[in-house]
């Protein structure tokens, strides 16, 4: 496990130097929430059911943007390659991204939401049901982000070709996510368990997924 | 293009302890449409120092890739029971993290000592220490080079190490330093086969592999 935690440690420490990209993407996250209300009009009741819907649009989105690079610069820089050789193994790679960019990119999302929840007026009865679907759903769309930006590591136009792969594998998540979010039956709603069980699935494919793509990708395109 | 097309190369333990070469039996190797290595053989042994040399294209990267497992083999095997340790064209370090982190980094993906004492007598081996600690992306190009040879020091004494232009971009003295480790890698029992336009280890008297080119 050790090498494992050695490239969280890596991930960690260069998040760490480029910690400017974390501020564009809560800065995009905050944007996507702001521009709703201002092109749907200052009708309460027409915004009130919106709330969120549109959070979890807008994680959706600021998830999906910080993962067109995840792979791109340990390829250049002919870290991959030193992946493949080590003890590590390219599969436990893939899960190593997913929970570094999880921990940098997830987390400060999470943190962020109570704080748009209050600008969109959701009752803060509601807050605990978002709060925990969130951290479930944010964690799937980071492991459908890896398995993106994996099969699209190498191509022309690798980002615009991740969001066509990627997004419509994200409405299972989408959907049981603000289902779970709105629920009135507690915070263990049936959705949020369909929201863990689409989530258990992506942790025990995304890695296989991700691991068979990078290595099919470096084996085409490899110096 | 056969139905063993992507066949990967194969890597067998060695039958026996003793066994610890390099055998690389009728390999060929395709890059785009083209062959670019045809029905290579070669054998190299513990104590073994190779340099591979020949034309750009030759495919001399592509020999070193495929048997480091990073590009498939087209026909043929390889065996080797040996851990590899492969230095690219790329250095593997990552700008945004100084070069201890790089190299301490690499050494626990791979379960070698990380030790402080250990990371740095492998940083002095290439006389790093005075920029080990900047961001590597403010680096030279030949202090990037020195870093990453500094992984040599803390590979395995039986390990096989592929090095792909090892020494462009080095100063002399890095160029001395790293024919030295070399030669004691060797005498050690490890192998060592590098791709080089340069004077690489000539007091060791390196054995050659010359590929021919382009097979069209």
């Amino acid at each position: 496990m050790k090498p494992f935690f050695a490239q969280i440690e890596r991930d960690l420490l260069i998040a760490w130097q480029n910690r400017q990209d974390l501020g564009v993407m809560l800065v995009f996250f905050v944007i996507i929430i702001a521009l709703f209300p201002l092109a749907i009009g200052a009708n309460a009741t027409v915004l009130d059911p919106l709330g969120v819907p549109v959070i979890w649009i807008a994680a959706l989105l600021a998830i999906l943007a910080g993962f067109d690079r995840l792979f791109a610069q340990d390829v250049r820089d002919g870290w991959l390659d030193q992946i493949a050789l080590s003890q590590l193994g390219l599969g436990w790679y893939a899960l190593a991204k997913a929970i570094s960019h999880w921990l940098t990119a997830g987390i400060p999302l999470l943190i962020m939401t109570p704080l748009m929840a209050m600008m969109l007026n959701i009752p803060s009865q509601q807050w605990p049901p978002l709060l925990i679907a969130l951290l479930i759903g944010s964690m799937g769309l980071t492991l459908l982000g890896v398995i993106g930006a994996a099969l699209a590591e190498g191509a022309r136009r690798g980002t615009a070709l991740m969001a066509l792969l990627i997004l419509p594998l994200a409405v299972p998540l989408l959907i049981f996510g603000t289902l779970a979010s709105q629920s009135d039956r507690g915070i263990i709603s049936p959705h949020l368990m369909l929201l863990g069980a689409v989530f258990a699935l992506l942790l025990a494919l995304a890695p296989l997924v991700a691991a068979s793509a990078l290595e099919i990708g470096e084996t085409e395109t490899g110096l | 293009m056969t139905n063993n097309d992507h066949k990967k190369p194969v890597r067998k333990p060695a039958p026996s302890a003793a066994d610890n070469c390099l055998h690389i039996n009728q390999l060929s190797v395709h890059r785009g449409m083209a062959l670019v290595i045809s029905n290579l053989s070669h054998q190299q042994s513990a104590g073994d120092i190779c340099c591979l040399t020949g034309p750009n294209g030759a495919g001399k990267s592509t020999l070193l890739r495929t048997i480091a497992g990073r590009l498939p083999a087209a026909g043929g095997d390889i065996k080797c029971a040996l851990p590899i340790i492969y230095i690219g064209h790329t250095d593997g370090l990552s700008g945004a993290i100084s070069g201890r982190e790089n190299l301490a980094g690499w050494a626990k993906i791979n379960g070698f000592s990380a030790t402080e004492n250990a990371i740095d007598t492998a940083l002095s081996s290439f006389a790093t220490n005075q920029f080990a600690d900047l961001p590597a992306r403010v680096l030279s190009r030949g202090q990037r080079r020195r870093l990453a040879l500094a992984r040599l020091a803390l590979a395995p004494a039986n390990s096989l190490w592929l090095l792909d232009e090892p020494n462009a971009g080095l100063d002399q003295a890095s160029s001395r330093i790293l024919d030295e480790i070399v030669q004691k890698h060797a005498t050690a029992g490890g192998m060592v086969l590098a791709a080089t336009h340069l004077d690489f280890a000539t007091a060791a008297q390196p054995r050659s592999l010359h590929l021919p080119g382009l097979v069209t």
